[in-house]
Protein backbone atom coordinates (compact mmCIF):
# COMPACT_ATOMS: atom_id res chain seq x y z
CA UNK A 1 0.00 0.00 0.00
CA UNK A 2 2.96 2.29 0.70
CA UNK A 3 4.07 1.84 -2.93
CA UNK A 4 0.66 3.02 -4.13
CA UNK A 5 0.79 6.01 -1.81
CA UNK A 6 4.28 6.82 -3.07
CA UNK A 7 2.98 6.71 -6.62
CA UNK A 8 0.22 9.10 -5.55
CA UNK A 9 2.82 11.41 -3.96
CA UNK A 10 4.80 11.58 -7.21
CA UNK A 11 1.72 11.99 -9.41
CA UNK A 12 -0.20 14.52 -7.31
CA UNK A 13 2.12 16.09 -4.74
CA UNK A 14 5.49 16.61 -6.45
CA UNK A 15 6.16 20.35 -6.45
CA UNK A 16 8.26 21.72 -9.35
CA UNK A 17 10.81 23.10 -6.88
CA UNK A 18 11.61 19.54 -5.79
CA UNK A 19 13.28 18.94 -9.17
CA UNK A 20 14.69 22.46 -9.43
CA UNK A 21 16.33 22.28 -6.01
CA UNK A 22 17.90 18.91 -6.84
CA UNK A 23 19.88 20.79 -9.49
CA UNK A 24 21.34 22.91 -6.68
CA UNK A 25 23.67 19.97 -6.09
CA UNK A 26 25.75 21.70 -8.78
CA UNK A 27 26.47 24.44 -6.21
CA UNK A 28 29.68 22.55 -5.43
CA UNK A 29 31.16 24.01 -8.61
CA UNK A 30 30.77 27.57 -7.31
CA UNK A 31 34.14 28.69 -5.94
CA UNK A 32 34.16 29.57 -2.23
CA UNK A 33 30.48 29.17 -1.39
CA UNK A 34 28.63 27.72 1.62
CA UNK A 35 27.61 24.52 -0.15
CA UNK A 36 25.50 23.37 2.82
CA UNK A 37 22.68 25.71 1.76
CA UNK A 38 21.65 23.16 -0.86
CA UNK A 39 20.35 21.06 2.06
CA UNK A 40 18.32 24.02 3.28
CA UNK A 41 16.74 24.25 -0.17
CA UNK A 42 15.90 20.56 0.05
CA UNK A 43 13.92 21.35 3.20
CA UNK A 44 12.29 24.24 1.37
CA UNK A 45 11.04 21.89 -1.34
CA UNK A 46 9.57 19.61 1.36
CA UNK A 47 7.86 22.70 2.77
CA UNK A 48 6.39 23.50 -0.66
CA UNK A 49 5.14 19.92 -1.03
CA UNK A 50 3.37 20.15 2.32
CA UNK A 51 2.09 23.67 1.69
CA UNK A 52 0.50 22.81 -1.67
CA UNK A 53 -0.70 19.59 -0.07
CA UNK A 54 -2.56 21.66 2.48
CA UNK A 55 -4.13 23.83 -0.25
CA UNK A 56 -5.16 20.70 -2.15
CA UNK A 57 -6.63 18.95 0.89
CA UNK A 58 -4.11 16.19 0.21
CA UNK A 59 -3.93 14.55 3.63
CA UNK A 60 -7.71 14.40 3.98
CA UNK A 61 -8.06 13.01 0.47
CA UNK A 62 -5.36 10.42 1.11
CA UNK A 63 -7.02 9.32 4.35
CA UNK A 64 -10.29 8.63 2.53
CA UNK A 65 -8.46 6.13 0.32
CA UNK A 66 -8.40 2.51 1.52
CA UNK A 67 -5.20 2.95 3.52
CA UNK A 68 -4.37 3.28 7.19
CA UNK A 69 -4.01 6.86 8.40
CA UNK A 70 -0.48 6.19 9.63
CA UNK A 71 0.56 4.86 6.19
CA UNK A 72 -0.22 8.29 4.74
CA UNK A 73 2.33 9.87 7.10
CA UNK A 74 4.97 7.22 6.42
CA UNK A 75 4.51 7.60 2.65
CA UNK A 76 5.00 11.37 2.86
CA UNK A 77 8.22 10.96 4.86
CA UNK A 78 9.41 8.28 2.44
CA UNK A 79 8.60 10.46 -0.55
CA UNK A 80 10.68 13.32 0.84
CA UNK A 81 13.31 10.77 1.82
CA UNK A 82 13.65 9.74 -1.85
CA UNK A 83 14.16 13.38 -2.86
CA UNK A 84 16.78 13.83 -0.14
CA UNK A 85 18.69 10.69 -1.10
CA UNK A 86 18.58 11.84 -4.72
CA UNK A 87 20.12 15.16 -3.61
CA UNK A 88 22.85 13.36 -1.65
CA UNK A 89 23.63 11.10 -4.60
CA UNK A 90 23.71 14.05 -7.01
CA UNK A 91 25.87 16.07 -4.62
CA UNK A 92 28.22 13.08 -4.36
CA UNK A 93 28.34 12.79 -8.12
CA UNK A 94 29.04 16.50 -8.57
CA UNK A 95 31.73 16.33 -5.86
CA UNK A 96 33.38 13.38 -7.61
CA UNK A 97 33.30 15.19 -10.95
CA UNK A 98 34.75 18.32 -9.33
CA UNK A 99 37.54 16.30 -7.70
CA UNK A 100 38.36 14.66 -11.02
CA UNK A 101 38.27 17.79 -13.12
CA UNK A 102 39.62 20.62 -10.99
CA UNK A 103 43.12 21.05 -9.55
CA UNK A 104 43.39 20.53 -5.80
CA UNK A 105 43.80 24.22 -5.07
CA UNK A 106 40.51 24.99 -6.78
CA UNK A 107 38.74 22.28 -4.82
CA UNK A 108 39.32 23.88 -1.43
CA UNK A 109 36.41 26.02 -0.26
CA UNK A 110 37.56 29.22 1.44
CA UNK A 111 34.01 30.13 2.50
CA UNK A 112 33.11 26.96 4.37
CA UNK A 113 33.28 23.19 4.11
CA UNK A 114 35.04 21.84 1.04
CA UNK A 115 32.96 19.54 -1.15
CA UNK A 116 34.27 16.14 -0.06
CA UNK A 117 33.10 13.00 1.74
CA UNK A 118 32.82 14.82 5.07
CA UNK A 119 30.65 17.47 3.41
CA UNK A 120 28.26 14.73 2.25
CA UNK A 121 28.19 13.39 5.80
CA UNK A 122 27.32 16.85 7.11
CA UNK A 123 24.64 17.09 4.44
CA UNK A 124 23.14 13.83 5.65
CA UNK A 125 23.17 15.16 9.23
CA UNK A 126 21.45 18.38 8.10
CA UNK A 127 18.76 16.43 6.26
CA UNK A 128 18.29 14.00 9.15
CA UNK A 129 17.93 16.89 11.61
CA UNK A 130 15.35 18.48 9.32
CA UNK A 131 13.33 15.26 9.15
CA UNK A 132 13.49 14.70 12.88
CA UNK A 133 12.05 18.14 13.61
CA UNK A 134 9.82 18.94 10.65
CA UNK A 135 7.66 15.85 10.12
CA UNK A 136 6.47 15.12 13.68
CA UNK A 137 5.57 18.81 14.10
CA UNK A 138 3.87 18.93 10.70
CA UNK A 139 1.77 15.83 11.31
CA UNK A 140 0.65 17.16 14.68
CA UNK A 141 -1.06 20.06 12.91
CA UNK A 142 -0.80 19.91 9.13
CA UNK A 143 -2.61 23.24 8.77
CA UNK A 144 0.43 25.02 10.22
CA UNK A 145 3.19 24.08 7.81
CA UNK A 146 5.25 27.22 8.34
CA UNK A 147 6.18 26.76 11.99
CA UNK A 148 7.74 23.28 11.61
CA UNK A 149 9.70 24.55 8.62
CA UNK A 150 11.00 27.64 10.42
CA UNK A 151 12.07 25.57 13.44
CA UNK A 152 13.72 22.85 11.32
CA UNK A 153 15.44 25.40 9.06
CA UNK A 154 16.67 27.33 12.11
CA UNK A 155 18.30 24.18 13.48
CA UNK A 156 19.86 23.56 10.06
CA UNK A 157 21.32 27.08 10.03
CA UNK A 158 22.74 26.62 13.53
CA UNK A 159 24.52 23.45 12.36
CA UNK A 160 25.73 25.19 9.19
CA UNK A 161 26.99 28.15 11.24
CA UNK A 162 28.80 25.76 13.57
CA UNK A 163 30.54 24.10 10.61
CA UNK A 164 31.58 27.46 9.15
CA UNK A 165 32.88 28.66 12.54
CA UNK A 166 34.82 25.42 13.00
CA UNK A 167 36.33 25.86 9.54
CA UNK A 168 37.91 29.14 10.59
CA UNK A 169 38.29 28.68 14.35
CA UNK A 170 40.10 25.35 14.28
CA UNK A 171 43.06 24.99 11.88
CA UNK A 172 43.30 21.27 12.72
CA UNK A 173 39.66 20.74 11.79
CA UNK A 174 40.10 22.73 8.58
CA UNK A 175 43.21 20.77 7.66
CA UNK A 176 41.51 17.41 8.09
CA UNK A 177 37.90 17.98 7.02
CA UNK A 178 38.18 20.82 4.54
CA UNK A 179 40.90 19.28 2.46
CA UNK A 180 40.17 17.37 -0.77
CA UNK A 181 39.39 13.66 -0.38
CA UNK A 182 42.96 12.64 -1.21
CA UNK A 183 43.97 13.76 2.28
CA UNK A 184 42.65 12.34 5.58
CA UNK A 185 40.29 10.11 3.65
CA UNK A 186 39.64 7.82 6.64
CA UNK A 187 38.57 10.70 8.89
CA UNK A 188 36.29 12.09 6.22
CA UNK A 189 34.86 8.65 5.47
CA UNK A 190 34.11 8.30 9.19
CA UNK A 191 32.17 11.57 9.15
CA UNK A 192 30.34 10.39 6.03
CA UNK A 193 29.37 7.09 7.68
CA UNK A 194 28.28 8.83 10.88
CA UNK A 195 26.20 11.23 8.78
CA UNK A 196 24.50 8.44 6.84
CA UNK A 197 23.79 6.45 10.01
CA UNK A 198 22.38 9.57 11.69
CA UNK A 199 20.27 10.35 8.65
CA UNK A 200 18.85 6.83 8.47
CA UNK A 201 18.15 6.70 12.20
CA UNK A 202 16.63 10.18 12.36
CA UNK A 203 14.44 9.56 9.32
CA UNK A 204 13.18 6.18 10.54
CA UNK A 205 12.44 7.63 13.97
CA UNK A 206 10.77 10.64 12.37
CA UNK A 207 8.54 8.37 10.24
CA UNK A 208 7.64 6.28 13.29
CA UNK A 209 6.85 9.35 15.38
CA UNK A 210 4.93 11.02 12.55
CA UNK A 211 2.76 7.93 12.03
CA UNK A 212 1.94 7.73 15.74
CA UNK A 213 1.14 11.43 15.96
CA UNK A 214 -0.86 11.54 12.74
CA UNK A 215 -3.03 8.60 13.81
CA UNK A 216 -4.31 10.73 16.69
CA UNK A 217 -4.55 13.99 14.71
CA UNK A 218 -7.86 15.56 13.71
CA UNK A 219 -8.21 16.37 10.03
CA UNK B 1 -29.87 -4.18 5.01
CA UNK B 2 -28.23 -1.41 6.98
CA UNK B 3 -25.75 0.61 4.92
CA UNK B 4 -24.50 2.64 7.84
CA UNK B 5 -24.83 2.05 11.55
CA UNK B 6 -23.47 4.75 13.83
CA UNK B 7 -23.46 3.90 17.53
CA UNK B 8 -22.57 6.33 20.30
CA UNK B 9 -20.16 8.36 18.20
CA UNK B 10 -18.45 10.76 20.57
CA UNK B 11 -15.73 13.33 20.04
CA UNK B 12 -14.57 15.70 22.73
CA UNK B 13 -12.99 19.07 21.99
CA UNK B 14 -12.19 21.65 24.66
CA UNK B 15 -15.18 23.77 23.64
CA UNK B 16 -17.46 21.28 21.91
CA UNK B 17 -18.54 17.68 22.34
CA UNK B 18 -20.13 15.47 19.75
CA UNK B 19 -22.20 13.55 22.23
CA UNK B 20 -23.32 9.96 21.73
CA UNK B 21 -24.52 10.35 18.16
CA UNK B 22 -26.38 7.25 16.95
CA UNK B 23 -28.39 6.64 13.80
CA UNK B 24 -28.74 4.17 10.95
CA UNK B 25 -29.12 4.47 7.21
CA UNK B 26 -30.83 1.72 5.26
CA UNK B 27 -29.56 0.54 1.89
CA UNK B 28 -30.85 2.54 -1.07
CA UNK B 29 -31.99 5.45 1.09
CA UNK B 30 -30.91 9.07 1.38
CA UNK B 31 -30.44 10.58 4.80
CA UNK B 32 -29.87 14.25 5.48
CA UNK B 33 -27.76 15.38 8.38
CA UNK B 34 -28.94 18.83 9.35
CA UNK B 35 -28.26 21.37 12.03
CA UNK B 36 -27.07 24.91 12.58
CA UNK B 37 -23.46 25.91 11.93
CA UNK B 38 -21.28 24.26 14.55
CA UNK B 39 -23.90 21.64 15.42
CA UNK B 40 -21.46 18.83 14.65
CA UNK B 41 -22.41 17.76 11.12
CA UNK B 42 -18.90 17.77 9.67
CA UNK B 43 -17.47 16.27 12.87
CA UNK B 44 -19.96 13.41 12.57
CA UNK B 45 -19.05 12.75 8.95
CA UNK B 46 -15.32 12.97 9.67
CA UNK B 47 -15.79 10.60 12.59
CA UNK B 48 -17.56 8.11 10.33
CA UNK B 49 -14.72 8.37 7.81
CA UNK B 50 -12.06 7.96 10.50
CA UNK B 51 -10.53 11.35 9.70
CA UNK B 52 -10.69 12.19 13.39
CA UNK B 53 -10.22 9.76 16.26
CA UNK B 54 -13.55 9.20 18.02
CA UNK B 55 -15.22 6.97 20.57
CA UNK B 56 -18.13 4.75 19.55
CA UNK B 57 -18.75 2.32 16.74
CA UNK B 58 -19.36 2.77 13.04
CA UNK B 59 -20.32 -0.11 10.77
CA UNK B 60 -20.60 0.07 7.01
CA UNK B 61 -22.69 -2.75 5.56
CA UNK B 62 -22.00 -4.65 8.76
CA UNK B 63 -18.22 -4.18 8.55
CA UNK B 64 -16.39 -2.01 11.11
CA UNK B 65 -15.58 1.27 9.34
CA UNK B 66 -11.95 1.09 10.46
CA UNK B 67 -11.32 -2.20 8.65
CA UNK B 68 -9.67 -2.08 5.19
CA UNK B 69 -12.66 -3.92 3.67
CA UNK B 70 -15.05 -1.11 4.58
CA UNK B 71 -13.35 1.85 2.91
CA UNK B 72 -13.80 0.73 -0.72
CA UNK B 73 -17.54 0.60 -0.03
CA UNK B 74 -17.59 4.31 0.77
CA UNK B 75 -17.20 7.40 -1.37
CA UNK B 76 -16.52 10.59 0.55
CA UNK B 77 -16.54 14.16 -0.60
CA UNK B 78 -15.67 16.77 2.00
CA UNK B 79 -16.61 20.41 1.97
CA UNK B 80 -14.89 22.58 -0.61
CA UNK B 81 -13.93 19.84 -3.07
CA UNK B 82 -10.53 21.43 -3.59
CA UNK B 83 -8.51 18.32 -4.28
CA UNK B 84 -5.51 18.83 -6.58
CA UNK B 85 -6.82 21.83 -8.49
CA UNK B 86 -3.90 21.91 -10.93
CA UNK B 87 -4.14 18.25 -11.92
CA UNK B 88 -6.15 16.86 -14.78
CA UNK B 89 -9.30 14.88 -14.11
CA UNK B 90 -7.84 11.80 -15.79
CA UNK B 91 -4.66 12.03 -13.68
CA UNK B 92 -6.69 11.97 -10.49
CA UNK B 93 -8.71 9.04 -11.83
CA UNK B 94 -5.56 7.13 -12.77
CA UNK B 95 -4.02 7.62 -9.32
CA UNK B 96 -7.18 6.74 -7.42
CA UNK B 97 -7.74 3.64 -9.56
CA UNK B 98 -4.54 2.01 -8.24
CA UNK B 99 -6.00 1.81 -4.73
CA UNK B 100 -9.13 -0.12 -5.65
CA UNK B 101 -9.13 -3.67 -7.03
CA UNK B 102 -12.70 -3.23 -8.27
CA UNK B 103 -12.00 0.04 -10.09
CA UNK B 104 -13.68 0.30 -13.50
CA UNK B 105 -12.35 2.73 -16.10
CA UNK B 106 -15.50 2.04 -18.06
CA UNK B 107 -17.68 3.30 -15.22
CA UNK B 108 -15.36 6.25 -14.53
CA UNK B 109 -15.30 7.57 -18.08
CA UNK B 110 -18.95 6.66 -18.51
CA UNK B 111 -19.94 8.74 -15.49
CA UNK B 112 -17.67 11.61 -16.60
CA UNK B 113 -19.46 11.60 -19.94
CA UNK B 114 -22.84 11.42 -18.22
CA UNK B 115 -21.95 14.37 -15.98
CA UNK B 116 -20.41 16.35 -18.85
CA UNK B 117 -16.89 16.40 -17.38
CA UNK B 118 -13.93 16.54 -19.77
CA UNK B 119 -11.22 14.16 -18.49
CA UNK B 120 -8.52 16.32 -20.09
CA UNK B 121 -9.51 19.40 -18.09
CA UNK B 122 -7.75 20.60 -14.99
CA UNK B 123 -9.83 20.23 -11.84
CA UNK B 124 -9.51 23.97 -11.17
CA UNK B 125 -11.47 24.70 -14.35
CA UNK B 126 -14.49 22.69 -13.20
CA UNK B 127 -17.44 24.43 -11.62
CA UNK B 128 -18.24 23.61 -7.99
CA UNK B 129 -21.12 21.41 -9.12
CA UNK B 130 -18.84 19.54 -11.52
CA UNK B 131 -16.30 18.99 -8.74
CA UNK B 132 -18.95 17.33 -6.61
CA UNK B 133 -19.96 15.20 -9.58
CA UNK B 134 -16.31 14.26 -10.11
CA UNK B 135 -16.24 13.03 -6.51
CA UNK B 136 -19.33 10.96 -7.28
CA UNK B 137 -17.75 9.56 -10.46
CA UNK B 138 -14.62 8.55 -8.51
CA UNK B 139 -16.69 6.90 -5.79
CA UNK B 140 -18.92 4.97 -8.17
CA UNK B 141 -15.95 3.79 -10.24
CA UNK B 142 -14.46 1.94 -7.28
CA UNK B 143 -17.78 0.36 -6.45
CA UNK B 144 -18.79 2.55 -3.50
CA UNK B 145 -22.22 1.61 -2.18
CA UNK B 146 -22.43 4.40 0.35
CA UNK B 147 -21.82 8.06 -0.47
CA UNK B 148 -20.95 10.41 2.38
CA UNK B 149 -21.12 14.03 1.30
CA UNK B 150 -20.32 17.01 3.46
CA UNK B 151 -22.48 19.94 2.35
CA UNK B 152 -22.35 19.03 -1.34
CA UNK B 153 -24.80 21.74 -2.35
CA UNK B 154 -23.66 24.63 -0.20
CA UNK B 155 -21.46 26.37 -2.83
CA UNK B 156 -23.81 25.77 -5.72
CA UNK B 157 -26.18 28.09 -7.54
CA UNK B 158 -29.85 27.01 -7.63
CA UNK B 159 -29.60 25.41 -11.08
CA UNK B 160 -26.46 23.43 -10.21
CA UNK B 161 -28.07 22.42 -6.92
CA UNK B 162 -31.11 21.13 -8.73
CA UNK B 163 -28.90 19.20 -11.16
CA UNK B 164 -26.91 17.65 -8.34
CA UNK B 165 -30.08 16.65 -6.50
CA UNK B 166 -31.30 15.00 -9.72
CA UNK B 167 -27.98 13.21 -10.06
CA UNK B 168 -28.06 11.90 -6.49
CA UNK B 169 -31.64 10.84 -6.89
CA UNK B 170 -30.81 9.00 -10.13
CA UNK B 171 -27.83 7.28 -8.54
CA UNK B 172 -30.01 5.92 -5.77
CA UNK B 173 -32.56 4.72 -8.33
CA UNK B 174 -30.18 3.28 -10.92
CA UNK B 175 -27.08 2.28 -8.95
CA UNK B 176 -28.78 1.45 -5.66
CA UNK B 177 -26.34 3.48 -3.59
CA UNK B 178 -27.13 4.91 -0.17
CA UNK B 179 -26.38 8.55 0.59
CA UNK B 180 -25.67 10.42 3.79
CA UNK B 181 -25.24 14.12 3.25
CA UNK B 182 -24.98 17.08 5.53
CA UNK B 183 -26.66 20.31 4.59
CA UNK B 184 -28.31 23.38 5.95
CA UNK B 185 -30.32 23.88 2.79
CA UNK B 186 -33.50 22.15 3.81
CA UNK B 187 -35.14 22.44 0.41
CA UNK B 188 -32.59 19.85 -0.78
CA UNK B 189 -33.64 17.61 2.07
CA UNK B 190 -37.32 17.95 1.28
CA UNK B 191 -36.54 17.12 -2.31
CA UNK B 192 -34.23 14.17 -1.72
CA UNK B 193 -34.11 12.67 1.72
CA UNK B 194 -35.94 9.68 3.08
CA UNK B 195 -34.73 10.36 6.58
CA UNK B 196 -33.43 13.24 8.66
CA UNK B 197 -30.98 13.40 11.52
CA UNK B 198 -31.11 16.78 13.22
CA UNK B 199 -28.08 17.72 15.28
CA UNK B 200 -27.96 20.55 17.78
CA UNK B 201 -24.91 21.36 19.84
CA UNK B 202 -23.38 17.95 19.17
CA UNK B 203 -26.47 15.93 20.07
CA UNK B 204 -29.08 14.16 17.99
CA UNK B 205 -32.34 16.05 18.50
CA UNK B 206 -34.41 14.32 15.86
CA UNK B 207 -33.82 11.03 14.06
CA UNK B 208 -36.83 10.35 11.94
CA UNK B 209 -38.21 9.46 8.54
CA UNK B 210 -38.84 12.74 6.74
CA UNK B 211 -42.45 11.87 6.03
CA UNK B 212 -43.09 11.00 9.68
CA UNK B 213 -41.37 14.16 10.89
CA UNK B 214 -43.49 16.34 8.62
CA UNK B 215 -46.66 14.58 9.81
CA UNK B 216 -45.78 14.85 13.50
CA UNK B 217 -46.17 18.59 13.87
CA UNK B 218 -48.39 21.49 12.91
CA UNK B 219 -47.44 25.15 13.02
CA UNK B 220 -49.70 27.24 15.23
CA UNK B 221 -49.95 31.02 15.33
CA UNK B 222 -51.00 32.41 18.71
CA UNK B 223 -52.06 36.03 19.23
CA UNK B 224 -49.97 36.50 22.40
CA UNK B 225 -47.04 34.91 24.24
CA UNK B 226 -49.27 34.15 27.24
CA UNK B 227 -51.62 32.03 25.19
CA UNK B 228 -48.86 30.39 23.12
CA UNK B 229 -48.03 26.78 23.76
CA UNK B 230 -46.06 24.05 22.02
CA UNK B 231 -42.42 23.80 21.07
CA UNK B 232 -40.08 26.67 20.32
CA UNK B 233 -42.40 29.64 20.74
CA UNK B 234 -41.10 32.45 18.56
CA UNK B 235 -42.42 35.90 17.70
CA UNK B 236 -42.99 36.45 13.99
CA UNK B 237 -44.51 39.85 13.23
CA UNK B 238 -47.59 40.26 15.43
CA UNK B 239 -48.06 36.58 16.20
CA UNK B 240 -46.27 33.90 18.20
CA UNK B 241 -45.52 30.74 16.31
CA UNK B 242 -44.78 27.33 17.75
CA UNK B 243 -44.84 23.68 16.81
CA UNK B 244 -47.82 21.79 18.12
CA UNK B 245 -48.92 18.19 17.73
CA UNK B 246 -50.74 17.29 14.57
CA UNK B 247 -54.49 17.61 15.22
CA UNK B 248 -54.16 20.56 17.57
CA UNK B 249 -57.24 22.76 17.45
CA UNK B 250 -58.03 25.89 19.42
CA UNK B 251 -60.38 28.74 18.70
CA UNK B 252 -58.62 31.85 17.45
CA UNK B 253 -55.42 29.96 16.67
CA UNK B 254 -54.44 29.41 13.07
CA UNK B 255 -52.87 26.03 12.38
CA UNK B 256 -51.13 24.91 9.20
CA UNK B 257 -48.58 22.38 7.97
CA UNK B 258 -45.02 23.48 8.72
CA UNK B 259 -42.12 23.34 6.29
CA UNK B 260 -39.05 21.32 7.24
CA UNK B 261 -37.22 24.59 7.78
CA UNK B 262 -39.84 25.71 10.28
CA UNK B 263 -39.73 22.41 12.16
CA UNK B 264 -35.94 22.63 12.46
CA UNK B 265 -36.02 26.27 13.56
CA UNK B 266 -38.68 25.72 16.23
CA UNK B 267 -37.01 22.58 17.57
CA UNK B 268 -33.77 24.56 17.85
CA UNK B 269 -35.59 27.38 19.70
CA UNK B 270 -37.13 24.85 22.05
CA UNK B 271 -33.73 23.35 22.78
CA UNK B 272 -32.27 26.78 23.51
CA UNK B 273 -35.20 27.66 25.78
CA UNK B 274 -34.71 24.43 27.74
CA UNK B 275 -31.03 25.25 28.09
Amino acid sequence: MTAKLLKKEFALCLHPTCILFLLFSAFVFIPNYPYEVMFFFSGLSVFFVCLTGRENGDLTFSCTLPVRKQDVAVARVLFCNILQVALLVLAGLMTAIKECCLPEAAQVNMAGTTANLAFLGYGAILLGAFNLIFFPMYFKNSARVGIPFVVAAAVQFVIIALLVVLRFASPAYAEIFCAPDNYFAVEKAAVFIVGIVFYAGATIFSAYLSARIFKKTDL
Amino acid sequence: MTALDVKNLTKRYPSFTLDDVSFTLETGKICGLVGANGAGKSTTLKGIMGLIPTEGEVEIFGIPASSPEAKPLVGYAGGGFRFYAQKKVKTLGRVVSTFYPKWSDEIFYGKLKLFGIDAEKKISTLSEGMKVKLSLALALSHGARLLILDEPTSDLDPVSREELCDTLSDLVQTDGVSVLFSTHITSDLSRLADGVVLLANGKVVVRERLETLLQTYSLAEFPSRETAQGLGVKRVGNVFRSLVSRGFVRQGVQVREPSLDEIIVHLEYERRAEK
